[in-house]
């Protein structure tokens, strides 16, 4: 039922997507010289060895190109209902028949369509082509993967809409939403490779949500998690996408209450 | 039960209090100071299916809050809504689907994409059959002459197309309700008119139930024959416009020229300025004078070449309550 309008808003953010096409080219770029950068910065640390750990610098490359590919692709908009609350334009987006909630995950994954075609498929391939990656485990495990990777999708949104809520009260979330961020991007693997990280830590980001969104579905992709843990991380994901998601409804409840509608 | 019933509601906002400058700013970081204020105090109205309803007061009297209170978008601390059987706040989804609201301030509009993209947007959301769709679309496009600039970008439309754009934009989906905060604003004078005779003529037509703010008396003048009053949060006045002009505004100028040069007695309860060389202007209370002997004594006196009566401005009865005077 009612499918077609969050389709529609679907295809909106998709469309708006291309709107600034000078724009999109530089962030096609600039996923692509991340990925060099932390390629050259693991390379230089190796120092020609190809193995550290038991972790060979082909699955430390593999990590990169798939988790800050995947993070282009999931880029979920922290702002989405902090700018509505900001200047006001929260009074017109309530005035629709549909759900905000469902209106809010349809336009990022309109975004995140468009960001998979336009933006993933190209830096993948300039950057598979110059510094090459490790192939799936298998066609099964590739499968895992993209599943594992959609779980993922709905932790990150999960988080963004869960602190989104914040706005509220708080009207002015930019200092939190950077927080929140630092934590994503050291404990997701994007930045390090949490093989790297010490045991007891990674005991404990194992089972935190940021843990979900890249590094389980690239450990899935290099095969290095057995049928059964595969199953116990989706669900991991699942569970948190749970938490996170009525955590959210229950501030946005809340939240309609106090909502303030700025600028007359 | 009316079609729209409001009762005794209450809506107050916490207003952040700080002193001018950095000693103002570094009090503020310590201890943060809030102060109540009332935007809508223990207001209650009825509206009937099809009334055209104008709302005003002035900046800050809380129409916009109570707009967006009826609208669902906020709900009120105290009192209750119930429109055409639905409350609101606690109905949203159900309830905005059967209503259009227009804000002067704000546009519904998306910013990058052509209007049509966002019309076709809007009949997907409200899920508008396409055959309807079509009908308003071609009928509010040629109402409001918008064919000129339905496939440009929003962000490069004039505020008074951008105005017209989210007016259809309201009404794609044949709302029976619609309520317009302040559509007219900052739209310039042929705009306005264009805006008001669409309004008289979709009330007229469709019989859509209609509650608009505005500052502009002529907004009202030309479209609503009731009226609501509020200023500092309270309904100050509920009745026709009539009603206003015949309980507060009974003064009456008559202004007459004469054929020659005359010379007038000083009359009971009238006032005699001279305007011109042979014209004169006669103020009077119309509950103590009575305009047809005025008239026909001055008529069988005098040479008369014109005379004309006017009534006060609806505009300076307003502002005399707003000031407290009547």
């Amino acid at each position: 039922m009612r499918l077609s309008p969050y389709l529609a808003f679907a295809k909106k953010s998709f469309l708006q997507k291309s709107a600034y096409r000078f724009n999109h080219l530089m962030s096609i770029l600039n996923t692509i010289i991340r990925i060099f950068i932390f390629w050259e910065i693991y390379r230089t640390l190796y120092g020609g060895r190809t193995e550290v750990d038991g972790i060979t610098m082909s699955m430390v490359t593999t990590n990169f190109i798939l988790s800050l590919g995947l993070e282009a692709v999931f880029g979920v908009d922290d702002y989405y209902l902090p700018n509505r609350i900001r200047d006001g334009s929260i009074a017109t987006e309530l005035l629709l028949p549909v759900s905000f909630h469902g209106r809010m995950l349809a336009g990022n994954l309109g975004n995140a369509l468009f960001q998979l075609i336009f933006h993933f498929i190209p830096a993948f391939a300039v950057t598979v082509l110059a510094i090459g990656m490790e192939a799936p485990a298998s066609p099964l495990v590739f499968l895992a993967f993209l599943f594992s990777a959609l779980l993922g999708y709905g932790v990150l949104f999960g988080i963004s809409f869960l602190m989104q809520m914040l706005s509220f009260w708080l009207l002015n979330v930019w200092a939190i939403m950077t927080i929140k961020n630092v934590f994503v991007n050291v404990l997701s693997g994007a930045m390090i490779p949490l093989w790297f990280m010490p045991d007891w830590m990674r005991g404990i980001i194992r089972f935190s949500p940021f843990s979900s969104i890249y590094f389980t579905p690239v450990q899935i992709y290099l095969g290095q998690l057995s049928g059964r843990e595969i199953l116990f991380r989706f669900a991991t994901q699942g569970f948190w996408i749970a938490v996170l998601l009525a955590g959210g409804a229950v501030l946005w409840k809340k939240g309609q209450r106090k909502l303030v509608v700025q600028g007359g | 039960m009316s079609f729209i019933e409001v009762s005794n509601i209450t809506k107050s906002f916490r207003v952040s209090r700080r002193s001018a400058g950095i000693p103002g700013m570094l009090a503020n970081m310590v201890r943060p100071k809030f102060e109540e204020r009332k935007a809508v105090k223990d207001v209650s109205f009825s509206i009937e299916k099809g009334e055209m309803v104008g709302f005003i007061g002035p900046n800050g009297a809380g129409k916009s809050t109570t707009i967006k209170m009826l609208a669902g978008i906020l709900c009120p601390d105290k009192g209750s809504i119930v429109v055409n059987g639905y409350v609101p706040y606690r109905q949203r989804k159900a309830y905005v689907a059967g209503i259009g609201v227009v804000f002067g301030q704000k546009s519904q509009l998306q910013w990058d994409l052509p209007v049509i993209d966002s019309f076709e947007l809007l009949k997907a959301i409200y899920r508008i059959p396409e055959e309807k769709y079509r009908k308003n679309l071609d009928r509010f496009l040629d109402m409001l002459d918008m064919g000129s600039f339905v496939n440009q970008p929003v962000r490069q439309l004039s505020l008074g197309q951008r105005m017209r754009a989210d007016i259809v934009a309201a009404l794609l989906h044949s709302p029976q309700i619609v309520f317009f905060d302040e559509p007219t604003i900052g739209v310039d004078v042929l705009g306005k008119e264009t805006i008001r005779e669409f309004i008289r003529e979709l009330n007229a037509q469709d019989e859509v139930t209609m509650l608009f703010t505005t500052h502009d008396m002529q907004d009202i003048e030309k479209t609503c024959k009731r009226l609501i009053i509020i200023d500092k949060g309270a309904k100050m006045y509920d009745g026709t416009l009539q009603e206003i002009r015949e309980k507060y505004g009974t003064s009456r100028q008559l202004v007459v020229e004469f054929g020659e040069e005359a010379v007038v007695p000083p009359m009971e309860n009238v006032v005699i300025t001279d305007i011109e060389d042979r014209k004169k202007s006669f103020v009077f209370d119309n509950a103590k004078v009575n305009i047809n002997e005025l008239m026909s004594h001055l008529l069988s006196r005098y040479n008369i070449r014109d005379l004309t009566v006017t009534e006060p401005e609806i505009e300076s009865i307003i502002q005399r309550m707003y000031n407290g005077e009547v």
